[in-house]
């Protein structure tokens, strides 16, 4: 067999599919047991929300509401409840309950009941801010899944439009029917393999796709890719069809409970003569932020529009799933069946004691930093904000929207009434910033280093130690603290430079009020930090220059501009530019002293990128606006080492 | 390779420390130990730890002790943001109103008090400063103490502080020679913060209603036009000024009046005999006084905390007036517990008395997480105007367009 069929591409498939149907039917059932659950949560706010509105009902009479709320509690009990409690906030108030354990009622929540306390805040705090808001940014109806196989739904009741206190019903939940996707799955994967192996050995008998020396095949790998992949695109929908009919199931069971609620709300309601309003629609399926699902109409029938809107949310989320799926199983067989695994294992094999070695900095470099980078990035596909920190970021997945944010605006310039104005904020007017900041900052520090470094050089040069220690200095001195002095010394009143240029007739310059002014200050501060180290750089190139070179060049009559030219720069090639490239990276990054010199005033237009990412993540909360920043940071610098290393090969060459 | 069973040898060592260094030793102690984060220094801190040491002892028997660790300003809130929802936190800490509301939204960071609240407790404190540490109705941490701005005088210049703008722009201006670089009034007039003495005192306002921003409403722009009047009209007030300005000109006593807050008493020479007085009443708007914004301090519980019930204890003592007339005295703080003004030791004081009156027209800085987004577009708006690089109108609704959009992208629909 082993001359027909090629082995690495037949346990690639092996794995591949393996995994494939596996998560598959693993999304399947992960589908399906979420489907159970909304059904069950909403099963459980159609209950609070109604007993919620008969509640605000009793209150809002005002007669004997605390026997009545007993009254109201026992009978919704007929119902299948595992528990009400009823609580008011003013006074912390337990008014009614049925739970286990409760004791005498009404009374005030003892000490260690604050948390219900807290749960009936945080419901009024949630009901005004989204009010205030007129967005739907917190939940309204707290749902939680008890160890005890509870579910827990608190939904609040208000009076006059106000949160007043808040009901809580402890739910027994079903067992939903398991969806048999678990033997579909094995099948699909077991014939899948079938079929290729049947496709491979006929073919390969044929003299088609046969492998070669090394056991390997293209065109095999890309049969077992086609059979793999049309074999789960099968298995996904006859799945998603069982996901639809299981669905439709479980809706018309909730809309049964829905008529049974609304009996006992009924009953309630005539037996103390409450006003209630009909049931036009209904009003009591909402989702946790109270808005209504229009799933079903409150007379016990679907609606269809209203389920096909669940149905193709749910199943855009299922295709999304068995994309990544097919991916990760396409690349699973590529790696095997390209011949990577075998070659993987074999340098690990060979290579053991090495990788023995490396192992825990590789370890700390995955925790270090490969796990923030890859979260950061994570990040940058989802709006995460101060707001929802607490949310699982699968829930806040908003794709490339931050980048698209972020690139597609291109309104740099903006006409209002004055003319044409920049916009400071615009992604690439920063990036403007940053590249002039870099290039000019860059040029400054080789040309004055190189000049430095030049004179420094000179022959007989008397204490040359002392100046080059001074040279030194500011490169030694912490560079927070040398933007602080900076930054005095730009200060219009107080500032020396200001002083100076007043000693000399001058008017004060207010410094961090012009984009350009603004700018400049950044470029001294920086200029003066970046010099002594290309200064050293080139110092340290200079004195291994061989001084023959210089003598042979003076025999042949070659003036100083032309030793400089001929000699000096090549020989300082290999020492400069990998400083050049170290350098702008460091530059382009350079966060200290824009945030502590000019701090991008005035109006933000002197921010670089990364001072720009900060503001972003630090004043306004965006975390995946400001990851997604990040990223594009990182992107560009990327881009410029790749080019760079590049650029370095062929110099390399010619030296 | 020869050499194999030794370098094995290292390989092993090499992970034996690591894993060593992982794991963590554990302690059990029937002792409740309460951390706590603040971030004092000098007499502050002098004060604090004699306010936790005061404690200690009187909880002995209780099995409470409270430990401190001083954090560093800088870093100070975001270790707060970091550490606390993590759980590695502490039980209690102190901070100042203006983040309590990024925290609160959040989430697991600070913990509701209004439970634990009793009334004997609640009126304990100088009504605003409870404000101050409300967010969307419920209260969040006990009120520690409250910094404010207020008239600092110089009494070798000044007999009688002004009580109305009148009185200061005839004081001022008298005083005022631009040549000689004295100037009658100086304060950090371009920085938000302390234009909002003037703002309030119109009616302005940086939220309304809710956390809704609304920056650019007539009467922020009267009050910012009023400003300019002493600018540019009465000409009582130096050029482009700072803290660092303000103080030098004070201590070179090339100014007389200074509006700064608590903060600044320590950086005023010695040999100045300097007064506090509450800042003047307006005239043009029908004698209505200044109304400062009030930033205080807070004592939070860390909502993973495991001893809540015992944070809250060593809150309400901390705010208790035992404990606050050391903090006053020692630390010079301000306490928010208002029993403590009326002790014979403060109330002789006249410079706790003195911005403890200015408290009764100051109005708590909102709290909102709005807020931060607010800072930058609003000093750059101050910027323009002071410079007279934009008029008033311009640039607030520049101001009030920029928090609005930074405000959209923050809120969200679920």
């Amino acid at each position: 067999m082993k001359k027909f069929v090629s082995m690495p591409v037949a346990v690639g498939l092996l794995l591949a599919a393996a995994l494939a149907f596996f998560l598959g039917a693993l999304f399947v059932d992960q589908a399906a047991e979420d489907m159970a659950r909304s059904i069950e949560e909403r099963r459980g706010i159609v209950q609070a929300m109604a007993l919620s509105e008969v509640v605000s009902r009793i209150e809002s009479q005002d007669t004997d509401v605390e026997g009545r709320l007993a009254t109201a509690v026992k009978y919704w009990g007929r119902l299948e409840t595992g528990g009400i409690r009823v609580i008011r906030l003013s006074g912390a108030r337990l008014l009614a309950s049925s739970m286990p354990g409760d004791g005498t009622i009404p009374r005030r929540l003892k000490m260690d009941e604050k948390y219900l306390f807290d749960l009936g805040q945080r419901l009024r705090i949630a009901r005004e801010t989204n009010r205030d808001e007129g967005i739907a940014r917190k939940k309204e109806i707290e749902l939680e899944h008890m160890p005890d196989n509870r579910l827990s739904v608190s939904a609040p009741y208000l009076v006059d439009g106000a949160v007043r206190g808040y009901v809580q019903l402890n739910l027994p939940q079903h067992k939903p029917a398991r969806l048999a996707s678990r033997g579909p799955a094995i099948l699909g994967a077991a014939l899948v393999i079938g079929v290729f192996f049947v496709l491979a050995l006929a073919l390969g008998r044929y003299g088609i796709f046969r492998p070669d020396g090394r056991g390997l095949s293209r065109g095999q790998l890309a049969l077992a890719a086609g059979v793999l992949l049309l074999g789960l695109w099968i298995f996904a929908v006859t799945q998603l069809s069982a996901l639809a009919d299981h669905r439709w199931r479980l809706e018309e069971g909730l809309a049964e409970h829905f008529m049974l609620v609304r009996e006992a709300s009924r009953d309630i309601s005539q037996s103390f003569a409450l006003k209630t309003a009909p049931i036009t629609d209904n009003r009591w399926d909402v989702d946790e932020y109270r808005r209504p699902l229009h799933i079903n109409d409150g007379h016990g029938h679907l609606r269809l529009k209203g389920l096909d809107g669940v149905q193709a949310a749910l199943f855009k989320e299922m295709r999304r799933s068995f994309d990544g799926v097919g991916l990760l199983a396409l690349a699973l067989l590529l790696f095997s069946g390209a011949g990577w695994a075998g070659r993987l294992k074999h340098t690990l094999v060979e290579n053991r004691e090495a990788y023995l070695y490396v192992s825990p900095a590789i370890i700390g470099m995955l925790i270090l930093v490969f796990f923030p980078f890859l979260y950061g990035i994570v990040l940058s596909f989802t709006d995460a904000t101060i707001y929802n920190t607490g949310a699982p970021l699968k829930e806040l997945w908003i794709g490339f929207t931050n980048y698209v944010n972020i690139l597609a605006d291109i309104h740099v310039f903006a006409r209002t009434g004055q003319g044409w104005v920049v916009n400071y904020q615009n992604f690439y007017w920063t990036l403007y910033i940053t590249v002039a900041w870099t290039v000019v900052n860059v040029s400054i520090g080789v040309s004055v280093g190189l000049l430095l470094a030049l004179i420094l050089n000179t022959k007989g040069l008397k204490l040359r130690a002392v100046y080059r220690v001074l040279l030194i200095l500011p490169w030694a001195i912490p560079n927070y603290i040398t933007a602080l002095i900076w930054r005095g010394m730009f200060h219009k009143q107080f500032g020396v430079i200001n002083q100076v240029i007043q000693m000399c007739g001058g008017e004060p310059v207010a410094w961090f009020d012009g984009v350009f002014s603004s700018f400049i200050t950044g470029i001294a501060t920086n200029g003066w930090l970046s010099f002594p180290f290309m200064m050293v750089m080139c110092l340290g190139g200079l004195q291994s220059i061989s001084q023959e070179m210089y003598e042979a060049a003076r025999l042949d009559g070659a003036g100083r501009w032309h030793q400089f030219r001929y000699i000096t720069l090549p020989s300082l090639k290999p020492v400069l530019v990998p400083a050049i490239i170290i350098s702008v990276v460091w530059t382009f990054n350079m966060f200290n002293i824009i945030f502590l010199v000019s701090g991008g005033e005035p109006a933000g237009s002197n921010e670089i990128l990364i001072t720009q990412a900060y503001k972003i993540a630090f004043e306004q909360y965006r975390y995946g606006y400001a990851a997604a920043y990040s990223t594009i940071i990182f992107v560009i610098l990327l881009a410029y080492g790749i080019f760079q290393i590049k650029m370095t090969k062929a110099t390399e060459a010619n030296i | 390779m020869e050499s194999l069973p030794r370098n094995k040898g290292i390989v092993l060592k090499l992970w034996i420390c690591l894993l060593a260094g992982l794991a963590l030793p554990c302690q059990v102690t029937a002792q409740t130990v309460l951390v706590v984060w603040h971030s004092y220094r000098g007499q502050e801190k002098v004060a604090f730890e004699k306010v936790v040491e005061n404690f200690n002892r009187a909880n002995a028997l209780r099995k409470i002790s409270v430990t401190t660790l001083a954090v560093p300003y800088d870093a100070y809130a975001d270790k707060i943001t970091a550490a606390i929802p993590r759980g590695k936190g502490p039980d209690v800490f102190i901070f100042a109103q203006d983040r309590l509301g990024g925290w609160i939204e959040a989430a697991n960071t600070v913990e509701p008090l209004d439970f634990y609240l009793d009334d004997a407790v609640k009126q304990r404190f100088l009504k605003s400063t409870t404000d101050a540490m409300t967010y969307h109705g419920s209260i969040y941490g006990l009120p520690l103490n409250f910094k404010t701005l207020a008239l600092i005088y110089n009494k070798a210049l000044i007999k009688t502080p002004p009580k109305t703008s009148g009185e200061l722009v005839k004081l001022a201006k008298k005083f005022t020679q631009p040549q000689a670089g004295r100037f009658g009034l100086a304060y950090w007039y371009s920085n938000w913060y302390y234009h909002a003495a003037l703002m309030n005192a119109f009616g302005g306002r940086a939220f309304d209603p809710g956390p809704e921003p609304v920056l650019d409403n007539p009467e922020n722009i009267k009050s910012l036009i009023y400003l300019l009047k002493w600018c540019n009209t009465d000409k009582i007030m130096p050029a482009d000024p700072s803290t660092a300005l303000v103080t030098t000109l004070f201590n070179t006593q090339k100014t007389p009046m200074v509006f700064n807050g608590p903060w600044f008493l320590g950086e005023i020479d010695a040999h100045i005999k300097y007064g506090v007085a509450v800042l003047p009443t307006i005239d043009e708007i029908g004698g209505k006084p200044m109304r400062p914004w009030i930033t205080v301090e807070g004592v939070y519980i860390a909502l993973p905390s495991r001893h809540k019930e015992e944070s809250f204890a060593f809150a309400t003592y901390i705010t208790s007036v035992e404990a606050a007339k050391i903090m006053a005295t020692i630390g010079r703080q301000l306490p928010a517990n208002k029993a403590v003004y009326a002790l014979p030791e403060i109330a002789g004081d006249p410079v706790l008395s003195a911005f403890r009156k200015q408290l009764d027209t100051a109005v708590p800085m909102p709290n909102f997480a709005e807020m931060t987004m607010m800072w930058s577009p609003a000093s750059t708006a101050m910027n323009k105007i002071v410079k007279g690089a934009a008029s008033p109108e311009e640039a607030m609704r520049e101001a009030q367009r920029a928090v609005v959009e930074s405000v959209r992208g923050l809120r969200k629909s679920q």
